[in-house]
């Protein structure tokens, strides 16, 4: 596993890059990826052809989706601050909008993605933030210098 | 949808997530047995997008058609995404990402058909 030929200089760019995309990375982007894809065709569709049957929900779905694009587009170019950013936004997102659609669930006459806590997507949306910021904090430790 | 189509995909994406587990698991890189399961995966979820949006005028609940048309053409692009991705960066975390994918694939795959058979 130990590779001496790319041992990574600390504190350049490039290398932020590349830390975020390898390793278990490369499979946190995928997923963002997909959920990014996803979320956006779906509530571009919502807003074009049903807009005036829940406006909240889908403004909600439509912010939701741009999240996961910024976030999948941070992670995968290494720009570390902007991910964070987005990955806390989604964070208390799922949170603040799932605790929201049981209380007062006529605001949300219609699924978006973070409301029940994103079980429309398996809570998918609940746990990735967990695992996207875990990823944020583990690879971001000085490399080892040994 | 075509039910039979949905079971194709299904096995295939089914078929994809186990080889691309092993490989992971055994460290080994992407090779052809591997791309061309991915490639039958890509290939029925390009089918399974034209017939789906010849046919998708026929689901009226409104919530339901936006998922299953966003669900439809982001299908493709999860196995392309991640086979690229894996011939790119040759580690076994890329193996992953393609199995982590394929049961992306197995799941959207089947909630299509339930759209459908909900909906039609």
């Amino acid at each position: 596993m130990s590779d001496p030929v790319s041992t990574p200089h600390p504190g350049t760019t490039r290398d932020a890059s590349h830390d975020l995309r390898s390793g278990p990375g490369i499979i946190i982007v995928s997923v963002y990826g997909v959920l990014a894809l996803a979320a956006t065709g779906r509530s571009i569709l919502q807003i074009v052809e049903y807009f005036e049957r829940a406006p909240l929900s889908y403004v909600l779905s439509a912010f939701a989706a741009v999240v996961y694009l910024i976030a999948t587009v941070a992670l995968a170019r290494g720009m570390r601050r902007l991910a964070w950013v987005a990955i806390s936004i989604e964070m208390v997102g799922v949170v603040v909008v799932g605790i929201a659609s049981y209380l007062v669930p006529d605001a949300f006459p219609d699924r978006t993605v973070w409301s029940q806590f994103g079980n429309g997507y398996g809570y998918v949306p609940l746990v990735l933030p967990v695992i996207g910021l875990w990823w944020l904090a583990r690879s971001g430790r000085a490399p080892h210098t040994d | 949808m075509i039910f039979a189509l949905t079971l194709v995909v299904c096995a295939a994406s089914l078929v994809l997530m186990v080889l691309a587990g092993v490989y992971a698991y055994r460290d080994r890189l992407i090779d052809d047995p591997l791309l061309g399961v991915a490639a039958v995966v890509l290939l029925g979820t390009l089918v399974q997008l034209v017939i789906g949006l010849a046919r998708m005028s026929s689901i009226d609940e409104g919530s339901e058609l936006a998922t299953f048309a966003a669900y439809l053409v982001s299908l493709p692009f999860i196995p392309l995404m991640t086979t690229f991705l894996a011939i790119k960066e040759k580690t076994r975390w890329a193996m992953g990402s393609i199995a982590v994918g394929a049961f992306a694939v197995l799941v959207m795959t089947a909630r299509l058909q339930q759209i459908w058979n909900l909906n039609v």
